[in-house]
């Protein structure tokens, strides 16, 4: 049971840290490589604030939430936005917003490695963490907070993403961009509002994640991208709902590996899961069959 | 997912795996400064192929300031004569092996360069040895504790590997009356591996001590809960964790909120601070080191209050580690009289043969490798106390 409790606590982190990055890939077609940076800068500068000033829980998620989505916006404005205008076709701005977020990514961890010479940081915080015990089962408030925050924003997503008018418009856009700008789709300003609220989700995965760790390192972000990359895949493209799963199943095959103290084949056997499922999936678990027409 | 997409998304994966994965002048008052001719040049210029960016640039920038004090007490008390100076140039090997090849490759292949300090991670410091040999550059390890570095005449090392000075932990465990131990390490770092899966098993049984588990993680790992837990349940007496500093502040608060009350030995890569993240959490931690400031040696000391002067911080073994390397190097040139590549290869191994006291304290030598006794630190309240 307990090793059930430790897999639902992984999964939520990676479900809060991949739900940013699947919003804007399944929706504006973004594969966005600067998340890892954004989710880990937000954090960098809560560590920078709470340097000088003790400040409770809520105000320094605020903070993270905060520069997570200026961050994000301005990649948007400052990156994306210029390359899809200057790109011929979506296949080739696809390509060139991938390479921009490495070369985007590159920035704020050069920042974050120079100020902390790549040392751990974490939050000088009024919050103290309990641990609860209850049929001998040991789970911390940050745990909690952790799993209820990552399940309640993926229902919510998917739930606004299924039965919203802006969320019909984000899915049309990821149908097929240039016809949903034909129905009067708003795509620009619809995807500096999504890239603003993706990174604001990686703002607050980066807080949450630092306090239930203690303390992240600058590189941080880059080992979640991976994994966050192969649950989006997993789950299927555009299904958020996929992505809640993917997280989960990629961390029960971690926990488990852990449970049968396999520790230096996490990566290998979680990978190789996924790999067989997409052989057996390739859209993803959720993820819908192409249908082209001829 | 259409064609198209996945198409990106392949390209993406090979994209990330990619990304992620992955002189000065040497005037010569005597005519000498070229190999083998003999004599001391005026300018001697070393470089420093070290990590000044990446996961572990901590060891690399710590052990440039620890080299710039070496260097202007070198230049100002004469060390080397009257006009002779020592310039060090530095080259960012970013933490990456391919970076480190290249930027070596740069710096061989200047000829102003008679010396360099090699690369702080193994995995750099194991690819670039067997260049430095047939380049013929004399290269001065810091840190880089991993076998197959110390290879031939041309490469030394100024910091003594972790398993030189690690069994006095099993001894301190032993008297602390500790009969089972369980072991955690970072079996994708090459000290660490070797240290966790072989030499702390086999002491520990030398001594009678039981290890009642082994739980090796990846570089990769971040979160501890389930091996938090795993050690808690044995509930060993004592806890030999052998983890990179980010991983070490997580799994120490993760075993805290697991209701672990065992003892927990660490290393000196928790040292320098790098656990003051996990506050309280670290309190009672133990680990040994081959500096700290609370070394009383005379030559420690000495070092101490110098580099607090110049720097206004405390120094830790990282800086110790350069500045001891730089004054090795030093010292070379004098004992062989002979400022070129191959007097200062000659003279590293003179002054290896007689050691050194430096910010570490006595010094001797295994061939070219170093070797300090090492002392046991406590960590509380974010200071360091010497271990009785």
């Amino acid at each position: 049971m307990q090793d059930l409790l430790n897999a639902a606590t992984l999964g939520s982190i990676y479900l809060l840290f991949t739900l940013g990055m699947a919003l804007v890939w399944g929706t504006i077609g973004i594969l966005n490589f600067a998340h890892g940076a954004t989710f880990m800068f937000s954090a960098f500068i809560g560590h920078v604030v709470t340097k000088h000033t003790e400040l409770p829980f809520l105000a320094v998620i605020a903070i993270a939430v905060a520069v997570g989505a200026v961050m994000s916006t301005l990649t948007q404005l400052l990156a994306f936005q210029p390359i899809l205008k200057r790109s011929k076709n979506q296949h080739a701005a696809e390509m060139r917003i991938l390479i921009g977020g490495i070369g985007v990514a590159a920035i704020p961890l050069a920042i974050a490695q120079r100020y902390t010479r790549s040392s751990p940081f974490g939050f000088r915080s009024s919050y103290d963490a309990e641990v609860y015990q209850f049929l001998g089962l040991r789970i911390t408030t940050t745990a909690l907070i952790i799993i209820v925050t990552g399940l309640a924003i993926g229902i919510a997503l998917t739930v606004w993403l299924r039965n919203s008018r802006q969320g019909l418009a984000l899915r049309a856009i990821g149908v097929d961009a240039e016809t949903s700008a034909g129905m009067g789709v708003n795509r620009p300003a619809l995807a500096l509002g999504t890239m603003a609220v993706a990174g604001g989700l990686a703002g607050l995965a980066g807080a949450l994640l630092t306090f239930h760790l203690g303390a992240i390192a600058p590189e941080t972000g880059d080992t979640l991208l991976i994994k966050a990359f192969a649950i989006v895949v997993l789950g299927g493209l555009g299904s958020m709902l996929g992505t809640v799963l993917g997280a989960y199943i990629l961390a029960a095959a971690e926990t488990f590996v852990i449970f049968m103290n396999w520790g230096t084949w996490v990566n290998a056997v979680s990978f190789g899961l996924i790999f067989l499922i997409l052989l057996v999936r390739p859209q993803g678990l959720l993820g819908r069959k192409e249908v082209r027409r001829t | 997912m259409s064609r198209a997409r996945m198409r990106t998304a392949v390209l993406a994966g090979l994209a990330m795996a990619t990304a992620l994965g992955t002189a000065a002048c040497g005037g010569s008052a005597d005519g000498s400064g070229t190999d083998g001719d003999g004599g001391v040049a005026t300018t001697i210029t070393i470089a420093q192929v070290q990590d000044q960016t990446g996961a572990v640039a901590y060891a690399g920038v710590g052990a440039k300031e620890g080299a710039e004090l070496a260097v202007e007490e070198i230049n100002e008390q004469g060390f080397l004569g009257d006009g002779v100076t020592i310039d060090m140039e530095v080259f960012d090997t970013a933490g990456e092996i391919e970076r480190a090849s290249s930027e070596m490759n740069k710096a061989m292949g200047n000829k102003d360069v008679m010396a360099i300090l090699g690369p702080t991670q193994s995995q750099q410091a194991a690819t670039v040895a067997p260049l430095v040999g047939r380049q013929k550059v004399p290269t001065v390890f810091t840190q880089a504790g991993a076998e197959g570095i110390v290879v031939n005449d041309y490469t030394f090392r100024a910091t003594p590997p972790m398993e030189s000075y690690y069994e006095p932990v099993l001894d301190w465990l032993e008297a602390e009356g500790a009969t089972s131990v369980s072991v955690l390490y970072n079996a994708t770092f090459p000290t660490f591996a070797l240290l966790g899966k072989d030499s702390v098993p086999e002491w520990a049984e030398e001594r009678g001590m039981e290890v009642v588990q082994s739980l090796p993680v990846e570089m990769t790992t971040q979160d501890f809960a389930g091996q938090a837990q795993q050690i808690a349940s044995k509930g060993a007496d004592a806890l030999v964790m052998l983890l990179i500093a980010p991983q070490s502040v997580t799994a120490l608060g993760q075993l805290q909120d697991a209701g672990y009350d065992g003892q927990i030995v660490a290393t000196s890569v928790q040292a320098a601070g790098n656990i003051s993240e996990a506050g309280d959490d670290a309190n009672d931690l133990v680990y040994p080191v081959p500096f700290s400031v609370a070394f009383t040696d005379e030559s420690s000391v000495a070092f101490t209050k110098a580099f607090e002067a110049k720097f206004d911080k405390s120094p830790n073994p990282y800086n110790a580690d350069g500045y001891d390397a730089m004054w090795w190097i030093a010292r070379a040139i004098k004992a062989s009289g002979d400022s070129s590549r191959e007097g200062i290869q000659e003279g590293l191994q003179k002054v290896a043969a007689e050691g050194y006291e430096g910010a570490m304290g006595a010094v001797t030598f295994d061939g070219n490798d170093a070797r300090v006794p090492g002392q046991l630190v406590r960590w509380m309240d974010g200071k360091e106390t010497l271990v009785n």
